[in-house]
């Protein structure tokens, strides 16, 4: 059964929220005196008017939602998050396309970082600010942020929770979820802001700064430059940007226990971080050496280029300091295989998780252990816990809806006339959130040059690759509408 | 002596046997009256029925007058809970068997203390211990440490390739840096005097320091023994899962458990060093594909003495030259000697050995059992003005069945000969008959 009346309450309540999002960006545009005024009063009525209309429908005593209606809630509003979002470039006329303009919000919600913009740096700061503020509220989840500041939904937290949440395991730090909610918020801002700050000594502008602090910590991708962080030409912001990024794709609840706790230990013992430091490592080598003996002669760029696409393309980020379509096609092809893994769950990076990636690695191990002990009884460990049967089976599952969506990209894309590589590419990094592609969508180009069709369908993979397929495909499905 | 012992299982039951036929006043107490059965009328004891944690049922066992109460109930909780009641009821000294070697650590021995459990005993963590001694020193049937690693004792079964039968022990004794406490042939202790020979397939007791280990063995005859590095258990009893965590890391170990529940729990309880195998592990097929004939060291450990023994044979068939079994049926202990089968584990008398010692009213350091025949190692310290510092050890008249082993002075392990004097402070390791220990106590009290 699902309740209407209380879901249309909470998009109404998470939509005033966004308007207040976007009251933060018409300051700024305030205070830069931008000629765009009339853009921010239309969009502020319309949010503000279509949330209240929403609480209007939903009002009423119904308090509780089921799980169904979580998976509802989550995917609605992030989809009507992006609506309302593209409004300002709308009105204000920077994107006048209504599929352009849904397109970047939703790659800016959704984390991926792909952009349609062919000069960014024409954008007036508050824009920018807008832009990088999607990224900002989507790394988290939306629905995260409004239960972090205000436990407004009260037993319906846990059910949103869980249909927003990334990776197979969620892990509590405190009884009460609004607690440990206001506990990784606590984290994320500190270190936006700590980024922010590093950004700036080491040369950018307050805005920019601002802005991609907010972009990295989210694992986003969009930059103030049309050249993303190559445009800077500084090897002191691309190192603070890998750290950051390093960062955003790392467990909160393992920072928040390793900084506020002190325990340390409890990081260098998970799996999970284990698997995602020693797959940049490797891969990191391995592209350097790549590097080292085709196009890049000098140890230090080399070394700085391959752990900043590393990283970059692990965390899905997806900012670039090089064009990597001009290094070997060994070595895009290497890149657009990480974009496959993304770094840790419950942090705000896409793709499968490395927690996924480790645990399919030792369900195939122990397949093969089984065919030589056809008697033994042989556990998936994860950092000394058992991941029981059905976690194992829901991963699979998971695994193969993954390549499922991208190979479903890959069809759509090749229908409206892309080739192989640029469609392969495309469904790759929309389904991870990640950004960049190959080919003529690669780090040196927008995205503008997909037809309207395709970027409709961009949107969808990337709202389906950040909700963790699960969530949108369920309605979807006939079965989910069935009364009983 | 007045003895209250909780819990007429196993352990319980061996306990009682044992004291009542040492003159103590023994009462059993068990919740079912079917467990306590006819031991009544066959032991000079008292059966009560009664729960361990019910105040006027220890009240009516007579646990306010106990000189010491054993609680060894399967469950840990209720023994914990039943000798905190004692305590409270008057009981003088109490024990409880428990089940976690968390409340073994000694920063929280005060704490167990100011609850009124004077002594814990865990018999698996013991069992474990024994097993993972016996598969680090797979040429010895048993191994026991003294004043940490100060002196050693080892029991060896000698084969005709040895270098020390059919010496008389008079030249044999000279200046050799061992002492031979004791020799098992058959069915018979004996405690050899200048005359006596060791032969071939007796079990010899050697107390020595830990740098002549390596002799030991070479005048043994036991060179040919390799390093354990494959293990098969049979059974995944709590024992397996102690043991699985002592032994050292190179040491590869499978668990083989028929109750796929339990395969389900074992897979939690111990690390990915370990294999957790389901099956039947007297089935010979699944050994053989499981590699039994690459295997150093075969453990039985199930809960049925009969099929440990029987699995042991089996596995001495195929090759592997070093087996322990568990065995619960005392009777069993010296058929399976006969039988050839290496070491034998026996929960019950280790946990027994233990709580000797708690009986003794010299202050005693500890008291370890040796499974393969009815007598003990004791490790008594030395008082000021104590009877055994007054005379040669040649002249102190020990009872028979009661053998000076060696002492450990300065934390050095020295051999006694007749003419050594035990001075104050000393650590004398004894070995004796288990009925002759309370004859100990009197040389050590002034």
């Amino acid at each position: 059964m699902i309740h209407f009346k209380i879901i249309s309450r909470i998009i109404g309540l998470l939509l005033l929220i966004e308007a207040l999002f976007m009251t933060s960006a018409f300051g700024l545009s305030l205070y830069y005196k931008e000629n765009i005024t009339t853009a921010y009063l239309y969009t502020l009525a319309a949010t503000v008017g279509a949330g209240s209309l929403f609480l209007y429908f939903g009002r009423g005593k119904e308090r509780n939602i089921s799980r169904k209606d979580g998976y509802i809630v989550v995917s609605l509003c992030w989809i009507f998050f992006s609506i309302f979002g593209s409004m300002l470039y709308i009105f204000s006329g920077y994107i006048p396309s209504v599929t352009n303009a849904f397109f970047e919000t939703m790659s800016g919600f959704s984390t991926t970082g792909a952009t349609i913009l062919d000069n960014i740096e024409a954008l007036p700061p508050s824009l920018l600010f807008w832009r990088a503020m999607t990224h900002w509220i989507g790394g988290l989840g939306i629905v995260f942020f409004t239960v972090a500041i205000l436990p407004i939904f009260g037993m319906g937290d846990i059910h949103l929770f869980a249909a927003e949440a990334t990776g197979p395991i969620h892990g509590k730090l405190h009884p009460r979820i609004s607690v440990t909610a206001r506990w990784i918020l606590t984290i994320y801002i500190s270190l936006t802001i700590i980024n922010a700050i590093c950004l700036h000594v080491a040369g950018m502008n307050i805005i920019d700064s601002v802005c991609h602090a907010m972009s990295t910590m989210a694992t986003g991708g969009f930059s103030n430059k049309q050249a993303s962080i190559e445009g800077y030409q500084s090897p002191a912001i691309e190192y603070i940007t890998i750290l950051f990024m390093f960062l955003g794709g790392t467990n909160f609840s393992l920072l928040y226990l390793t900084i506020f706790k002190g325990k340390f230990g409890e990081l260098l013992r998970d799996s999970e971080f284990k698997c995602y430091v020693n797959i940049i490592l490797i891969a990191t080598v391995g592209i350097m050496a790549g590097l080292l003996l085709t196009s890049v002669p000098n140890v230090e760029k080399a070394f700085r280029d391959s752990l900043f696409q590393t990283v970059s393309t692990v965390t899905t980020t997806g900012f670039c300091t090089t064009d990597y379509m001009e290094w070997h096609p060994l070595l895009w092809m290497t890149i657009c295989t990480l974009m496959y893994v993304g770094a840790c769950s419950g942090s705000t990076t896409g793709a499968m998780k490395c927690v996924r990636v480790a645990i399919l690695g030792r369900v195939m191990i122990n397949e093969f252990k089984r065919i030589v002990h056809p008697n033994a009884i042989i556990p998936v460990r994860m950092s000394h816990k058992i991941i029981s049967a059905p976690v194992q089976s829901a991963i699979l599952a998971f695994t193969v809806l993954y390549i499922g969506v991208v190979m479903v990209g890959v069809f759509v894309n090749m229908a409206f006339g892309l080739d192989f590589m640029e469609a392969y590419g495309l469904s790759v990094t929309y389904t991870g959130n990640n950004g960049p592609a190959l080919g003529s969508f690669g780090p040196a180009f927008s995205m503008n040059a997909l037809p309207d069709v395709l970027k409709w369908f961009a949107s969808f993979q990337m709202l389906v690759g950040r909700l963790e397929f699960f969530a949108v495909l369920l309605m979807l499905t006939p079965m989910f509408w069935k009364r009983q | 002596m007045k003895i209250v012992i909780t819990g007429a299982g196993a352990v319980g039951t061996h306990l009682a046997k044992m004291l009542s036929v040492e003159n103590e006043d023994v009462v059993l107490m068990d919740e079912s009256e079917e467990r306590l059965g006819k031991l009544e009328s066959l032991f000079d004891l008292k059966a009560v029925v009664g729960s361990p944690t019910r105040i006027s049922d220890l009240k009516n066992a007579g646990a306010g007058n106990a000189d010491l109460f054993v609680a060894v109930t399967p469950d840990e909780s209720s023994n914990i809970n039943a000798c905190i009641i004692a305590h409270y009821l008057g009981a003088k000294k109490t024990v409880a068997r428990i089940d976690n070697h968390e409340y073994l650590l000694p920063k929280h021995k005060s704490y167990f203390n100011s609850l009124g459990i004077n002594s814990l005993i865990y018999p698996e963590k013991l069992a474990a211990e024994e097993i993972a001694t016996s598969i680090k020193y797979c040429w010895m049937r048993q191994m026991l440490e003294f004043g940490n690693g100060a002196l050693v004792m080892i029991g060896v079964k000698v084969r005709s390739n040895s270098k020390i039968i059919n010496i008389p022990f008079r030249d044999l004794q000279r200046d050799n840096p061992y002492h031979i406490v004791a020799i098992q042939r058959k069915n018979e202790t004996i405690i050899p005097r200048g005359g006596d020979m060791i032969e071939a397939d007796d079990l010899v007791c050697f107390m020595t320091t830990q740098a002549n280990i390596s002799y030991i063995k070479d005048i043994c005859g036991k060179e040919k023994f390799s390093e354990v590095k494959n293990v098969i258990i049979m059974g995944g009893s709590r024992i397996a899962v102690r043991t699985a965590e002592l032994v050292p890391d190179n040491i590869s170990i499978k668990i083989i458990e028929s109750d796929y529940a339990r395969c389900n729990k074992l897979i939690e309880l111990v690390d990915d060093r370990v294999m957790i195998i389901n099956g039947d592990a007297r089935d010979p097929e699944l050994l053989r594909s499981e590699g039994i004939d690459h295997t150093d060291a075969f453990i039985a450990l199930s809960d049925n003495s009969e099929t440990n023994i029987l699995a042991c044979l089996a596995a001495k068939r195929s090759g592997v030259y070093r087996t322990v079994a568990e065995i619960e049926n005392i009777e069993y202990i010296s058929m399976a000697e006969e039988m050839d089968i290496g070491s034998v584990i026996n929960k019950k008398k280790l946990a027994a050995s233990n709580i000797f010692q708690m009986m003794l009213n010299t202050d005693v350091s500890s008291v370890r059992c040796l499974t393969f025949t009815e007598a003990v190692v004791a490790e008594f310290p030395v008082n000021e003005g104590s009877s055994i510092t007054k005379r040669a050890v040649k002249d102190l008249g020990l009872p028979s069945g009661a053998n000076i082993g060696g002492l450990i002075r300065d934390g050095k392990g020295i051999n006694v000969s007749g003419n050594t004097i035990i001075e104050p402070g000393d650590h004398v390791i004894i070995f004796c008959l288990e009925h002759v220990l309370k004859k100990l106590e009197k040389y050590f009290n002034k």
